[in-house]
């Protein structure tokens, strides 16, 4: 008979890793050999531990209706990268440069091709236009020329010129009125170029804002988001955005329209800033154009044209966390590693792209819900017409933002302005008393989904392990704590440490596999701040207390010969194993159920309080020691002779 | 008349949402328990898993056929690699699972476990134990020795279906099967 087949071989031929000739090989001499066949079975039995892992893992309805959610958002198209053939670049960048060429020209030398192309205008805005005529003829050019950072570099609202390059994702406009259009001949594909533009021109403002209609249909470009930090509360559902996106303004009025449509954002929180040119720039109002929904516009005067950054920040509801710990302790018990996380989810209707994020430990006192401010239909309250206002207090005084157009004209349109209205206020106390934990980097968390991010990680923590019994507290089993402080002599120190949960590892064996020692929760931990870890039942350490001796003695007797007084004494003997292999410590609490009493023991313990004694024993490993101790209680008129 | 899954990804690419659902729904549970084992982290699957689909609904214009679920396991596959080189900075231990799963700590375990007549609780620690043991060994494997044990051995594709999941030749997988199996050999606990 051939040899007996390898183990290699064996693997093979259970597996059918090898070829259809090996298969039959040794298939025939398995048949004959009953030692291979025995040395089969047993491999066999080995890998059977594979299947210890053949669990069914069921997909939650909630995991399938997240997914469902993303396969409703339209596909993004990837772009094509173009920069990855460098000869292919040169000339898309030759092409691109030509064609910014082309249409500067074309917006300058042929002014007139925008007006033919605007078609006729609708009558309803013909008297409007009457009444703008004065600023009309000051300020209107008949090219519509904008520029921004995204690699749009035009917009003209004359037929399909749609933006190239531009990120269908953001949700703010700018939008301009036919008064304020000036034209620039930057590119935002060249930042120096838009930077060189933010001068001073000499022509002059005029002295009424646009009005901008409220218009459903509109043609925009959209600016991106270069930068966004979020401050997410746990303590309530509301984070606090700031986002940086750079604008384009011209000379002159700007509207800027600012759109939330499905997602969570408090719109009376809304407020907009300039980061540069702060003293060219004044935002002026902030309205909410009646019927259409889910939109702001900004009324900004501006003594510059060209690109500027602005701080946009409101309050969102539907993005959280939480933090939770993972403890390993090492083999000794004497250290641990800590590693603790932070897991984010966003269902604010938004996705927020390489968001700098920052974390709140502390309770926040808000007014209102952002999550029903958010679903209000309209940001204050319903809109009322212009003819309506008097009605109410009349002091809504809006003509002067519309640039004077006042009577028939506007009689059917609504509008509000929030400097007119009281603005809802979101309080905050003793903020420079909350933790602020910022997460390194920048993390892109897109709409319904959750994030788990690494927030610190510590080795070699010092820790003490105790064992605790208790039975007033934890009944007949003894408790693990595990005891560290929050500061730098622990490795840690560095910031307080939020609440969570915390889930402690231990080494079950030298090949270094992990075992589920124990979890809890931990509340807030302050630096320098000890904590104490219930981990749970300590399997291996038993306590057996046994009443040894009872009796009573010392009677006291009243007048009419009734007990009075007597003494309750008490023989206890407790067995406590440790069947670890670490050497423990453990600390026994006894109650007594009356403040009079006195305790023999050749064991030294400490005055817990007035009813309890605590005894601290330290126990070799896999040892057994006896505690034993004499309990004398004091009752009814003998509790005097114990002060006496 | 069951729909085949060409079908169903013919009709959600004509924009048929509940095509798509069927389709999660259809294979939701054989990718999760492959992301798992994947991962070694219910948390961190759930997440690939999001990615995995997120990825067929982008890319179904894409799928020529003929075989969807080959094609689903190598965007799973991508989706565990790309994860996995992403968040190795976050050291995630594989541990977690067990308690992201069952969300119990050893007290609850406790309870429920004694309500249940046939309880044993060595036989229970010790059966956990060696789960344990064969998940640690498994996530100590390669990443492509991994993957093939797992499609092959759990997910029981045939050698040409991880082939075809994993772009290489049949004789790749049955040489990682084999280094996957030779290295477990000594790290399986005996049962």
């Amino acid at each position: 008979m051939k040899n007996h087949l390898t183990e290699n071989e064996l693997i093979e031929y259970q597996f059918k890793l090898g070829s259809q000739e090996q298969q039959n090989t040794s298939h025939e001499h398995l048949a004959g050999c009953g030692e291979c066949r025995e040395r089969l079975e047993k491999l066999n039995k080995k890998y059977a531990a594979l299947d210890l892992l053949r669990e069914d893992a069921h997909v939650s309805e909630e995991l399938i209706s997240q997914v469902m959610a993303q396969a409703k958002q339209p596909v993004r198209q990837k772009v094509v990268p173009f920069y990855k053939s460098s000869w292919f670049g040169a000339v898309a960048a030759a092409l691109v440069l030509g064609f910014v060429f082309l249409v500067s020209n074309l917006n300058t030398d042929k002014p007139t091709r925008q007006q033919l192309a605007k078609g006729p205008e609708p009558k309803g805005k013909a008297a409007i236009k009457e009444s703008e005529a004065k600023h009309e003829a000051e300020t209107a050019r008949p090219t519509r020329e904008f520029v921004q950072d995204t690699g749009v570099t035009t917009e003209m609202p004359t037929v399909a010129t749609e933006p190239a390059q531009e990120e269908a994702i953001t949700r703010i406009v700018a939008k301009e009125t036919s008064d304020m259009i000036a034209p620039t001949k930057v590119s935002a594909l060249d930042i120096t170029a838009v930077e060189a533009a933010i001068t001073p021109t000499t022509k002059p403002i005029s002295e009424q804002p646009p009005f901008a209609p409220a218009s459903a249909i509109e043609l925009v470009t959209l600016p991106r988001r270069d930068k966004v930090q979020l401050t997410i509360y746990n303590s309530a559902d509301f984070t606090l955005v700031r986002e940086r996106r750079n604008l384009t303004l011209k000379k002159g009025w700007n509207w800027l329209q600012f759109m939330w449509a499905n997602t969570l954002i408090d719109p009376t929180s809304l407020s907009m800033e300039p980061l540069d040119q702060m003293e060219k720039i004044d935002i002026q109002q902030l309205v909410f154009p009646a019927r259409l929904r889910e939109l702001g516009r900004w009324l900004i005067r501006s003594e510059i044209s060209g690109q500027v950054p602005f701080e946009i920040t409101y309050f969102t509801s539907g993005l959280s966390w939480r933090a939770f710990y993972m403890g390993t302790l090492s083999q000794d018990e004497k250290t641990m590693k800590m590693q603790g996380y932070v897991r984010i989810g966003n269902n604010s209707g938004e996705d927020y792209e390489e968001a700098q994020t920052r974390l709140i430990v502390g309770k926040v006192h808000i007014l209102d819900q952002i999550a029903e401010l958010a679903k209000r239909q309209y940001p204050y309250n319903r809109p009322i017409s212009l003819g309506k206002m008097g009605g109410r207090g009349g002091d809504y005084d809006v003509g002067g933002m519309m640039g004077g157009i006042k009577g028939d004209n506007m009689r059917d349109s609504f509008m509000f302005v929030d400097e007119k209205l009281s603005r809802k206020e979101i309080r905050k106390e003793g903020l420079s008393e909350y933790f602020l934990y910022t997460i390194e980097g920048t993390e892109t968390i897109p709409n319904e989904w959750g994030k788990r991010l690494l927030s610190f990680e510590a080795e070699d923590i010092a820790v003490e392990s105790l064992y605790k019994y208790d039975e007033e507290r934890w009944g007949n089993q003894a408790i693990k704590f595990v005891k560290f402080t929050n500061d730098e002599e622990h490795n840690l120190g560095q910031t307080p440490i939020p609440n969570g949960d915390v889930k402690i590892y231990g080494y079950a064996d030298e090949q270094g596999f992990l075992s589920y020692v124990g979890g809890t929760g931990i509340k807030y931990i302050p630096v320098d701040e000890e904590v104490e870890l219930n981990l749970g039942p300590a399997r291996l350490v038993e306590i057996e207390p046994k009443l040894m001796d009872f009796k009573t003695e010392n009677y006291i007797f009243d007048n009419n010969g009734d007990v009075s007084g007597w003494d309750e004494i008490r023989t206890w003997k407790i067995e406590i194993t440790n069947t670890r292999t670490l050497p423990i410590q453990i600390e026994i609490t006894r109650g007594f159920g009356t403040a009079y009493w006195t305790l023999q023991s050749g064991t030294p313990y400490d005055k817990h309080d007035a009813s309890h004694a605590r005894f601290m024993l330290e126990l070799e490993p896999r040892s057994k020691q006896i505690l034993e101790y004499t309990i004398r209680t004091y009752h009814g008129t003998r509790e005097e002779s114990l002060n006496q | 008349m069951e729909n085949t899954d060409k079908s169903l990804i013919d009709a959600h690419c004509q924009g048929d949402p509940a095509a798509f659902g069927e389709l999660v729904r259809r294979y939701g549970d054989r990718v999760l328990g492959y992301l798992i084992k994947m991962s070694g982290n219910r948390e961190q699957a759930e997440d690939l898993f999001q990615e995995t689909f997120k990825r067929v609904h982008e890319k179904a214009h894409t799928f020529r056929g003929p075989q969807f679920k080959s094609w689903l396991f190598k965007i799973a596959t991508n989706a565990a690699l790309d994860g996995r080189r992403r968040s190795r900075r976050m050291k995630a231990i594989s541990l977690n699972q067990q308690f992201d799963s069952d969300n119990m700590n050893s007290e609850q375990l406790g309870v429920i476990a004694t309500a249940d007549d046939s309880y044993n609780p060595s036989e229970q620690a010790s059966k956990a134990e060696q789960t344990e043991q064969v998940r640690q060994a498994i996530e100590l494997l390669p990443e492509r020795q991994r993957a093939t044990l797992v499609l092959a051995y759990y997910q029981q594709l045939s050698y040409t279906d991880v082939a075809q999941v994993l772009g290489c030749s049949v004789g790749t997988v049955k040489t990682q099967m084999f280094r996957a199996l030779k290295t477990l050999a000594d790290k399986l606990p005996e049962i």
